[in-house]
């Protein structure tokens, strides 16, 4: 099996992509989808080996699932034509309690088949923890087992599609191998996006045809994402190691420099694969959801998970949030609270406890392990009190004539939210919730720049002239940011071009990727941070 | 367009142009919860239920788009 180090190199790099594309622009119309259908099952065996019977289990069941709620939606209306009212009544309430039963059938299977795999080992080593602090002699035999690759995002997908037949947004699929299509396409079976299948099943089925124009622009965004990826998050690879695994021999300082430069590196990983995925998509005609809308522009952290993978949010808004804080008990709850309380403090004790849900199983998502779960009350914690205090800070702002659109006060939020985000990700990177208590800490208590100064700081992993790169580049993303962020579409511009001037710009930016990308024996690749997850 | 609905978006969330804005979610002017606070004064105001699936950016985007969703609703 292939490790999770050689897929970019060998996707995007060494050739697999190139290989499909070759394949999808040769063969008929009607066999593209079906190279788009092998390429994937062949990467995910590639990868999985023989827990690919997870992602086969998987299409089957939410197909089944499917037509089984479409079944008794189709059943539900026959019976409906020419009832009175109470009767038509009564035939709907049978019919969504059947079609509560599949839900819940299903979700069962597959949430609880993503519990087993990826928590089973986490509970049982707490459930022996807590017996042992109470003098139990009694433990519970800790269970081993290999994560299939993807299949935290596949399981979403798979959830969202069955929710969504529930909810009449979409149609159940009759055609499996379509469904097949849209739970394995290979360029997001590592980190996402999270796609929903009214978005990309039918355009991956239809599997167009090969356009220079989509060709080219999908191009521009895997030469972007790979610049992201060697010339920054690799980089930095070394240095961060460093710094999270040995942190008890560092200062405050270098702790410090250690966190930011994760966030960037985290950002710049992340990001640059999700170009890669997306261009890929381009490639074949196929337009994956956007994973990123430029998060260090975000003035609360509120607004940053808005902009920061924005499609598992999206995922956690449709189908934890809003289902829990409209259901019934939280809408009573709401109405309740809001007679009492008005029309702020009613409805943010309903939506906390949905908040707090969604944040749950956001930083429990993310990995089996305190730290994580930490990371999503952390943010929960933020959230919650840039909304209790909101209406405080407009009456304080109004009061001291402090404009909150203007830019000065925009960049102080946009720099406190990125100093709260970068605590957060200090959390979210650290070995365990101890050792990141014990970072956090030494950045307050032993911050010096004494470490500055002796240039211990530079003898980690990265010296000036690396710093120097990443600086540079870092520039370059924040411009490219700062562009978008006033609607200026860098690649339309780059496509007006005349051809002299386009390539001009294309092998300009593949030679600052080859003269300043980290690679070699002196570096060390950074694996796909959300492959794990 | 209703000048109740108009209220009580600018109850909810004053500094906000509510005859212009068309980008009341993508532009992050109403947030999660502001939109919980919205549906429970429209579904009290116009005795409507909102269901789950009509809770997406299109429908909220703008006040047109809210009050095309409430007459939308009333007639259902």
């Amino acid at each position: 099996m292939l490790t999770l180090n050689t897929f970019f190199r060998l996707f995007f790099l060494l050739g697999i992509l190139p290989c499909v594309i070759v394949l999808y622009g040769i063969v008929p119309q009607k066999a593209r989808r079906w190279v788009l259908l092998l390429s994937s099952y062949f990467v995910f065996w590639a990868f999985s080996g023989k827990l690919i019977v997870y992602l086969l289990f998987s299409t089957l069941s939410v197909h089944h699932f499917g037509l089984w709620l479409s079944g008794i939606q189709m059943e539900e209306q026959q019976l409906l034509s020419g009832l009175s009212k109470d009767e038509k009544k009564s035939v709907k309430k049978r019919s969504k309690n059947k079609q509560y039963a599949v839900i819940f059938l299903a979700v069962v299977i597959h949430i609880g088949l993503l519990l087993i795999l990826k928590y089973s080992a986490f509970f049982a080593t707490n459930i022996n923890t807590l017996l042992g602090v109470m003098g139990s002699d009694y433990s519970l035999e800790v269970p081993k087992y290999i994560l299939p690759i993807g299949i935290s995002f596949y399981t979403l997908q798979a959830v969202s599609y069955i929710v969504d037949v529930y909810r009449k947004k979409i149609q159940a699929d009759t055609n499996l191998l379509r469904l097949a299509m849209f739970m394995s396409f290979f360029p997001q079976i590592l980190e996402g996006p999270i796609c929903r299948y009214s978005d990309t099943a039918d355009t991956l089925w239809q599997a167009p045809k090969l356009k220079y124009e989509n060709f080219l622009l999908g191009l521009q965004r895997i030469v972007f994402g790979i610049f992201k990826k060697l010339v920054i998050a690799d980089r930095l690879n070394l240095f961060i190691q460093n710094v999270f695994n040995d942190y008890r021999q560092y200062d405050g300082f270098i702790i410090t420099v250690g966190v930011a430069l994760y966030t960037l590196q985290l950002y710049a990983e992340f990001s640059g694969t999700m170009d890669l995925v997306i261009g890929s998509g381009q490639i074949f005609g196929i337009t994956l959801p956007e994973n990123f809308k430029r998060p260090f522009f975000s003035s609360s952290i509120s607004e940053f998970w808005k902009r920061w993978h924005i499609t598992l949010g999206a995922w956690f808004k449709d189908y934890i949030f809003y289902p829990l804080s409209m259901s019934g008990p939280l809408k009573k709850l709401t109405a309740k609270s809001r007679k009492k309380l008005g029309n702020h403090f009613g409805p943010l004790i309903s939506g906390s406890i949905a908040l707090f849900c969604v944040w749950l199983c956001n930083g429990l998502w993310h990995g089996p392990a305190w730290h994580y779960i930490f990371f999503g009350m952390y943010h929960f914690a933020f959230i919650l009190l840039g909304n209790i205090f909101d209406p405080y800070f407009s009456r304080l702002a109004a009061f001291c004539r402090i404009n909150r659109r203007a830019l000065p006060y925009r960049c102080f939020q946009i720099v406190r939210t990125t100093v709260l985000v970068c605590i957060g990700e200090l959390f979210f990177r650290s070995n365990g919730l101890k050792a990141g208590m014990i970072m956090f800490k030494k950045m307050i208590t032993e911050f010096s720049l004494k470490s500055l100064a002796d240039g211990t700081v530079f003898k980690l992993g990265i010296d000036a002239y690396d710093l120097i790169i990443v600086l540079i580049s870092t520039g370059i993303l924040f411009f490219v940011g700062l562009l978008q962020e006033n609607g200026v579409s860098i690649r339309d511009g780059i496509m007006k071009k005349n051809i002299v001037a386009r390539f001009a710009i294309y092998y300009a930016v593949i030679a600052f990727i080859v003269v300043f990308g980290a690679y070699g024996i002196n570096y060390l690749p950074v694996d796909p941070m959300y492959a794990n997850f | 367009m209703d000048k109740r609905l108009i209220e009580i978006l600018e109850e909810l969330q004053p500094e906000v142009d509510y005859y212009t804005c068309t980008e009341l979610i993508d532009g992050h002017y109403l947030d999660s919860l502001t939109i919980l606070s919205l549906i429970a004064e429209i579904e009290d105001e116009y005795d409507i239920t909102v269901p789950t699936v009509e809770i997406i950016p299109q429908n909220f985007n703008s006040a047109k788009s809210i009050w095309e969703m409430i007459e939308r609703l009333k007639e259902e």
